[in-house]
Order: structure tokens, then sequence, then C-alpha cells
């Protein structure tokens, strides 16, 4: 079929249509509508400026595909995944490909999915927390996406153990997860982004819908390798009493833009975000966060703290939305920078749109140098310059972590720990 | 105990903040199983000569540092630390995330050159908070955040317990100190004079001095040390302040 062009530049000519790959994956009729009418979007969507608010601190340009999103490409068969802790189901993502790896027998009496997107029944979810119109990243993704993979867990079912989703960066991919959890449901869903190389570009979207009453830590987890560039969009919308833990952690990534969220759609609802960044060399990092209260009585937290080494750079935007019919709610926000560097640069800016005024709500933010008398006074205790430098780094991280569920703080400090020792200090 | 050789000595030392000299020549040697007493008027530098010594980068050093016989004077603050010198800060820094425990698992690992077992470091840590009369719990608590007064120099003392330095300078760690606070205190600095350590109090009053006995009190003043004598010199700078001796140092500098 004959492919349209855009009515702007764009490093590539043209967005297909995305039958071809609709076909080819073995779609159904509504999933294939679907990304038709996503390329239409992608068609009317204006490509990012750097005039439009959230792309005042990266340039849009770097995140644009040269090529043809809807192009298959072959891409490498990801490593084997050899899995260490017990899982309630592990799913391993590449550019072209989602294997289930692991399915626990409880997780599977109990009726939990984990599948293709387009094997699982999601029509009513798909686009609904981040809709093509989102944005041109997200209207590109709805269109061309894949690999693709829905979670669902039925209403009632208690998962003790975690789901993990690596998805492995090659080329061009365009992951997208959908997550459901049922009413009164409970999970711990690890979303891991791993691989890359000189070249590797991810446009990632994720919508998470957690049902009445039900319970979700959210882990985001992005250790790619250094040369990929990456924007992740993601949208948790929670149900009345419903309840949901964000966890996120960046580590990797030559420039990471990540536009993640709570929407509070039902009364009241509680949403907390604690993060994590942690960058060196030239890495830049942008991560927008935004906890909406749609509804009375909701509650949210986020905590969220950066430390750059080298030259690294970092840009925070941090959006508190209280609707109007959403009475009696509570937003804290906070968000606290840590430079190791003269060269290091971080902005913070928080965001407050409070549109009735029985609320209450806080919002503070901080950058600052490394503190030379706590160097000295661990120093003076016979701690070596850079061990010195890596306890304080890690203590100032760790006191956003150590609000976290405790194995799912274990598993982000030893990936802050390993980053540490590794490459940062 | 002059056929030893000291463990710490100062030779000329001058300390430079910016353009200003604040430390303007000071002499003197620490012998094994002394205890000696700098005492001095508030702002006469003796915070910033013993920060100095211990290699705070604020500072511009001239003179010579010696730490048992071997010239540190161009050591690192580590460096110093591993090799023996110890300092209790008048004002210790709060590190928030980093627990006493593990902070203390790290310092005690650089000082002996090797990590300790868990368990052992755990059996040692707590066995000294117990002399200390310090809550167990102190140990999950993030590095004097959040600590009162006395209990920042609770945790200096611990320190000095479990780092076992050759010689520790301890900067006014009696102050904000209630009496049965300073007991304990006194108690463990006590626990600490050996007879193969040296140790230099440093303190504005005499209060501590009624709980740990000098052997040798100095006094400084403008920079220098204006006096040195026996401990009877702190009785009577306790009862005739420090103004007398104004005079003996005056025209110098």
């Amino acid at each position: 079929m004959a492919s349209t062009a855009l009515p702007w530049t764009t490093p590539f000519a043209s967005l297909g249509d995305p039958s071809p790959l609709s076909h080819a994956l073995g779609e159904p009729a509504w999933l294939a509508d679907f990304r038709q009418g996503a390329a239409e979007q992608a068609r009317l969507v204006s490509l990012p400026n750097r005039a439009r608010h959230l792309w005042r601190f990266s340039n849009p340009e770097r995140f644009l595909p040269n090529q043809d999103p809807m192009e298959l490409v072959p891409a490498p068969a990801p490593p084997p995944w050899r899995l260490e802790e017990d899982l309630a189901a592990a799913v391993l993502l590449s550019s072209t490909s989602v294997q289930v790896v692991h399915l626990s027998p409880e997780a599977q009496r109990a009726g939990v999915v984990v599948a293709p997107l387009g094997h699982a029944p999601v029509q009513e979810f798909l686009g609904k927390a981040v809709p093509p119109h989102h944005g041109f990243l997200e209207a590109l993704n709805a269109a061309a996406f894949r690999p693709a993979l829905a979670v669902l867990v039925p209403a009632k079912v208690r998962l003790e153990k975690p789901i993990r989703l690596r998805l492995v960066a090659s080329g061009l991919s365009l992951p997208r997860v959908l997550v459901v959890l049922g009413e009164e449901a409970s999970a711990e869903i690890v979303e891991g982004h791993v691989g890359g190389s000189k070249g590797s570009l991810v446009l990632g979207v994720t919508e998470v819908f957690v049902g009445a009453g039900g319970e979700l830590c959210y882990d985001l987890v992005q250790r790619w390798e250094l040369p990929v560039t990456g924007h992740l969009t993601s949208r948790i919308v929670l149900g009345e009493n419903a309840k949901a833990q964000l966890a996120l952690a960046s580590f990797g990534g030559e420039a990471t833009k990540v536009d993640t969220g709570v929407v509070l759609a039902g009364k009241g609802a509680e949403a907390e975000t604690y993060g994590v960044a942690l960058g060196t060399g030239t890495q830049h990092f942008d991560h927008h966060t935004e906890h909406i209260h749609a509804a009375p009585q909701s509650h949210s937290n986020l905590d969220f703290k950066v430390a750059l080494a080298g030259q690294a750079r970092s840009v925070y935007t941090g959006l508190i939305r209280i609707e109007e019919q959403a009475f009696t709610c509570e937003a804290y926000q906070e968000n606290r920078n840590l430079l190791l560097s003269e060269e290091a640069r971080a902005e913070s800016i928080p965001e407050l749109e409070i549109l009735n005024e029985d609320v209450r709500c806080t919002h503070g933010a901080t950058v600052a140098p490394l503190d030379e008398e706590q160097v000295f006074y661990l120093k003076s205790r016979g701690i070596p310059h850079h061990q010195a430098l890596r306890l304080i780094v890690y203590g100032f991280l760790d006191q956003t972590l150590s609000r976290l569920p405790e194995k799912t703080r274990e598993r982000i400090e030893a990936l802050v720990a390993g980053r540490l020792h590794g490459e940062v200090l | 105990m002059s056929e030893k050789r000291p463990v710490f000595a100062l030779e000329n030392l001058r300390v430079w903040v910016g353009e200003k000299e604040v430390v303007k020549g000071v002499s003197l040697a620490v012998y094994p199983g002394e205890v000696h007493a700098i005492m001095g008027p508030n702002g006469s530098g003796k915070t910033t000569l013993v920060q100095a010594v211990m290699g705070h980068p604020a500072y511009t050093v001239e003179g010579k540092i010696f730490l048992n016989g071997e010239d540190v004077t161009a050591r690192e603050p580590d460096e110093k630390a591993r090799k023996g010198m110890f300092l209790a800060f008048q004002y210790p820094v709060a590190v928030p995330g980093v627990t006493v425990a593990s902070f203390l698992r790290a310092a005690v690992a650089a000082r002996r050159g090797h990590d300790v077992p868990v368990k052992e470091f755990r059996q040692e840590l707590l066995r000294r908070m117990e002399q200390l009369e310090m809550d167990p719990a102190f140990a999950g608590r993030y590095l004097n955040d959040g600590f009162s007064g006395g209990e920042k120099k609770r945790l200096e003392i611990l320190q000095l317990l479990m780092l076992q330095p050759v010689f520790a300078m301890l900067d006014e760690t009696d102050s904000g100190l209630d009496i049965d606070a300073l007991k304990v205190v006194a108690s463990g600095i006590n626990a600490a004079a050996t007879p193969e350590r040296g140790l230099l109090l440093v303190t504005h009053y005499q209060r501590l001095l009624n709980y740990v006995q000098p052997h040798v009190v100095h006094v400084f003043m403008n920079g220098k040390l204006a006096k040195t004598a026996g401990p009877e010199l702190a009785l009577e700078l306790e009862a005739r302040g420090y103004d007398w001796l104004e005079t003996s140092v005056g025209g110098g500098a």
C-alpha cells in the first residue's frame, strides 16, 4: 500500500501503512483498526518542537527514528535470560519478539494472562491511558508498536511474587506494555529495559489499569547500554480506593526521556512515586512525572532523586494537577539533585495546577553540589575519597529507596551500588 | 617517657584560611600514654588547628605533622586516619541515608585494612555501644542525622573506641553535654587513654578535665601556644580566665 508523505520534515520520509505489520503479526481486526487510526493521528499530531513545554530541555530530533517505523527489520535474538529469583511470570521482549520465559503454576491456576497484546482481550483498554494523540512519539508507537505484551491479573488474585518483563533494546524498537489488574487484585511488575548498542532507539509506551481496591507496585528500571536513546511514556490509571507504588530507576542510555504518571481516577485512590536517576559522562536525562487527581479524597506522594557526575545533565518537571471536583486531596512532591562535578547540571521544575481549594499540597526542589564537609568527615575516618563519595551518593538515593517495599528496594539498591562502582565514581 | 618516640608531634605548624594566618607556629609532642589538653578562649582557632592537622581542604598548612615518627603533613585525611590519626569533631556532620552501622563498618575495615565479618563486627559494635549507654537501635539510624548534641558526641567516642587510633584529637567533646552524658563520654575517653595511645583534648572549659586527667595543659591564644604546664594550669584558667595571659603573647607576631 502507498505510504503517506508527512507534512513536515522528519529524518524518515514517510510513515507506511500499518496493515502489513498487523498482518505479519497475525493481529485481530480491532487491533489493525487501532493502528490505522493511530497512523492517521501521527500525521495530525505535530512534531515535537522545542517551543512545546515538555521539549524545552531535550532536542526532539534525538528521539526521531531515521527509518520508517513500519518497516519490519529483523533483530538479533536477545541473549538468554537466566532467572535468579522466584517469579510469577517472566517475559523477554526483543524489538521483534515476545517470549514468555516463565509462568508459575500458581499464576496459571489463578488465570493470570501474559500474552502478545493482540492475543489478549484488551480492546477496551488499549490507548485509553496513553492515547495516540498524547504526542508524536506516542502516536508512532500506537501505529507501529512491537513487541507488545498484555498482562492481565483477574479480580481478587493477589500475586505474592513479581512479574518481570525484560525489554532488550536493539535497532529501533517500539515496545508497548498493557497491564490490567482486576478489582482487588494485587501484583508487582518490574519493567526492565536493558541492552542496545550504538544507534539503538527505543520509543516505548506502557499503560496500566488498576481496578477498584487493587494494589500495584510498578518498577520502571532503565539500564540501557550507554549509546542508547530512548523515550518511555507510561500512565497508571487507578480506580476507586486503588493503590499504586511506582518505582523509577534510570541509570543507562545516552539520552533518556521519561514521561510517566498516575491518574487517580477513582475516589480514595493513592499513588506513590519514588525514583532515582544516576548519570555520568555526557548522559542526558529528562524525567516528567504527573500525579493527576481526578477524584476526591485521593492522595499522592512523590520523591525523586538525581545524582550526576561528569558532564551529565538532568531535567525534572513534575506536575501535580488537582481537578475541580477532586475535593479533599493531598499531594506532595519532592525532587532533590546532587551534583558531583562542576560540569554536571540539573534543573528541577515543579508544576502545580490546583483547581479547587480543599487540598493539601506541598512541593520542594533542590540542586546542590557535593557537601565537602561530609566528604572530609568520612575521609577523616579512613574511608578513601571515592568510597566516601559513593557512600554519600548511595545514602542520598537510599533515603528515597527506603520508602519502597523491601524486595523492590534491595533490587534497586543493588543496581545503584553496581553502577556506582562500575562507572559513575 | 622521654626515651620513647612521640606518637604525635607538630613542628612549627602554621595554618592559613585564605590569606589569614590563624595558627602562627605551633610545636608540641605527645608521647605514648599522655593526655594533653589545649585550652583557649572562643574564636582562638583551636578547631582550625585540629581540623588542619587532620587535613581539612579549606586550610593551607606549613610546618610539619608527625604521626608515630612519620611525616604525614602532605597526606590526605583518609591516609592519616588509616595510619592511626583520629579527630572527634566538635560538630559532626550528618550523612543522611548512610546508617551508623554501615558507616562504621566501612571505617573499621579501612582502618584495619581488611573487612570484618558481619557477626564479629556487630558483636563488637553492640559491646561498645553498651559501654557508652547507647540504644542498639542507634546503629540503624542515619549518621548524625537528627541526632541531639549528646548523641553526636557519644557517636564520636564510639568511633574512637572502634577505630583504635594511635593518636586522637577530641574537639570540644564536652560541649553541649549534660552532667550524666559528660560522665559517660568521659569514661569512654578514659577507656581510650591507654599506655600506647596519645590524646589531645581541645576544650574551652575545665569541666571535662574534672573527669579526664591531663598530663600536660597548653593554652592556645592568638595562633600560638601561650603557655604549657601541668594539670594545675587548667584550674588556674578556670579561676582567672584567659586575659592574664594576653600580655605574654601580645607583642611578637
